[in-house]
């Protein structure tokens, strides 16, 4: 079953010092970052906003 | 029935049981007002990848280990099995990060904290035996690296990560077992204590 | 403080406040849905990658001259299998933290003697070849410095060898014994795919463990090489890699970081020192609740109050 993207290749790499990562597992980790900014600035689906001042 | 407090096992249990979690704690329909944030989605989120790891592993256990070497199909739930564990470490951190910012150990809660960081850890070894699970290149350099990290510990005596058929009870049987576990008391231990109320701000408590 | 402590743990016991209602199954109903989705759509997107694992067999085809090095360094001990220690043989103590020798004190659990296991056993099981059969009992019944003398001259000699097109080797003459003899015929059955069975299946029939065949080929160059060029080594911080470009172990990130810097990175025991740091680190991760200052930064950073903003201006009217 062929994939629509073909990841079958080597991989780039960021290197940084001795540091080295994967674009990919970098872009798992921006996106984990992301994920939690957006978690803790969105609100749950459904709840209620809250309303304006008495 | 007796009204007298029980004195078989069974009466004590249920009595336990149901003190430390009545049906409406266990299945609660209100939740507390200050749940708001979409944080609180990463709970649900990392038990769902679980499930769908479970139901993926099942399917690759009904066919054997070599089966997704040679097929379409099985190759398509290997692959639902591995996303759905590299989902379930993202969802799991995200719901980890979460909980540390809000202190969610707070008012008596430390066991829940201390049973979501075991089974984070638990997981770990868990998703590694499944790595040198696979009969492929990389199983073969996994194991044949990580046996150094396991010797050198000692552990590598009982436990030998070039042994395919040890490894393979590990990860279809005996780690999701102690992960799941831990799970069910994590969520126990939740439903018991509450979700952890907000942090009183002077003059807005 | 300890007082605080009590008061706090009192404090946020129970939540005495208002509720709303809340559908807790429909709602792990809908993400279990929503992540099985996502599951189908990286599956459909990606799939999952296959490398199709090196064996004895291919090995002794493609890189002749390092399958008979590594052949040679077996039979005199001195490859990495041969001076490992526990589990596999007593040949070196292994790593240590101070005076805790957990690698020793487990003992040899698999026992692998090199020469026997990977050399000289399945040579004595090829039929039909006296001439082979000759060369190993000269080499058996040689003494010791002479088996010595020759590995270690065939070693050197291995340093200038090169592969023929018809997949042997040529080596520069030397003082080598029955090696030749015998390293030729070891090539021959690994090439055949012999090799790969006989070490498979030495102890039973029904076998699961590939723990000689593996040791055998991570003592040479064969899987290495192919780490090396999919950066899975250690010092490519390999760890948190997958084959080919698919995202790999990226919560492996600290346990590899400690590989990269010293005295983690030069040091012989640096796996005992990288797994004793993680299991603190861990065993601190667990007791968070327990450890001051650590427990304490969610009050003194407070992202709780983008949390839980709609509770604090409610609470504010």
């Amino acid at each position: 079953m062929a994939a629509i993207f073909n990841l079958n290749h080597h991989a780039s790499y960021a290197h940084w010092h001795f540091f080295q990562m994967s674009v990919s597992n970098i872009i798992v980790i921006v996106l984990m970052l992301a994920v939690f900014g957006l978690a803790i600035a969105l609100r749950l689906p459904g709840a209620p906003k809250p309303g304006p001042n008495p | 029935m007796s009204t007298a407090a029980p004195k078989s096992w069974t009466g004590r249990v249920r009595e336990r049981a149901v003190g430390a979690l009545p049906p409406e704690k266990l299945l609660p329909d209100t939740q507390p007002a200050y749940v708001t944030s979409a944080i609180y989605l990463f709970g649900v989120l990392s038990l769902a990848s679980l499930v769908v790891i479970i139901a993926s592993g099942s399917i690759l256990a009904l066919k054997g280990p070599g089966w997704w070497h040679f097929t379409g199909v099985g190759h398509f739930f290997n692959s639902i099995h591995l996303w759905a564990v590299e989902l379930f470490f993202f969802f799991m951190v995200v719901h980890l990060w979460g909980k540390y910012w809000m202190a969610a150990w707070r008012g008596g809660r430390a066991r829940v904290w201390m049973t979501g960081a075991v089974i984070f850890l638990v997981a770990i070894p868990c998703a590694l035996t499944g790595y040198v699970s696979q009969q492929n290149f990389d199983a073969q350099w996994i194991s044949t690296q990580a046996k150094d990290a396991m010797n050198s510990a000692g552990i590598g005596a009982f436990f030998n990560l070039l042994n395919f058929g040890q490894m393979y009870s590990y990860h279809v049987l005996l780690l999701p077992l102690a992960v799941v576990a831990i799970v069910v008391a994590h969520i126990l231990l939740v439903r018991k204590h509450g979700v952890v109320p907000p942090f009183e701000i002077k003059g807005r408590s | 403080m300890r007082g605080r402590r009590q008061l706090d743990a009192e404090r946020y016991r129970e939540w005495r406040g208002e509720y709303r209602s809340y559908d807790l199954v429909k709602e792990a109903s809908i993400a279990l849905g929503v992540v099985a989705l996502i599951a189908l759509v990286l599956t459909i997107l990606f799939s999952s990658p296959d490398e199709k694992p090196s064996t004895v067999q291919s090995w002794a085809r493609t890189d002749p001259v390092d399958f008979v090095t590594t052949a040679t360094t077996e039979l005199d001990g001195s490859s990495g299998t041969g001076g490992y220690g526990p589990p596999y043989n007593h040949a070196s103590s292994g790593q240590h933290l101070w005076f805790i020798h957990l690698q020793k004190w487990l003992g040899v659990s698999h026992p692998v003697d090199t020469a026997e296991d990977f050399v000289l056993a399945p040579l004595r099981a090829i039929s039909g070849q006296p001439a082979l059969q000759a060369a190993v009992t000269r080499y058996e019944s040689a003494p010791a410095n002479a088996q010595t003398g020759w590995t270690s001259a065939y070693e050197k000699g291995l340093t200038k060898a090169s592969a023929t097109a018809s997949g042997s080797i040529t080596v520069p003459a030397g003082d080598y014994g029955p090696l030749p003899t015998m390293m030729s015929g070891l090539l021959s059955f690994a090439q055949s795919g012999g090799l790969d069975g006989a070490l498979l299946t030495s102890r039973q029939f029904y076998q699961t463990d590939y723990t000689r065949p593996l040791l055998f080929m991570a003592d040479g160059a064969v899987l290495s090489n192919r780490a090396q060029a999919e950066h899975l080594l250690g010092n490519q911080w390999g760890m948190m890699n997958e084959t080919g470009s698919y995202p790999g172990q990226v919560w492996l990130w600290l346990y590899t970081f400690w590989y990269q810097i010293k005295p983690f990175s030069t040091s012989a025991n640096a796996d005992i020192l990288v797994m004793a740091v993680m299991g603190v680190l861990s065993l601190a991760l667990i007791l968070i609740p327990f450890i001051p200052g650590v427990r304490d930064i969610p009050r003194w950073l407070p992202i709780y109050k983008l949390i839980w903003r709609d509770y604090y201006r409610a609470a504010a009217r």
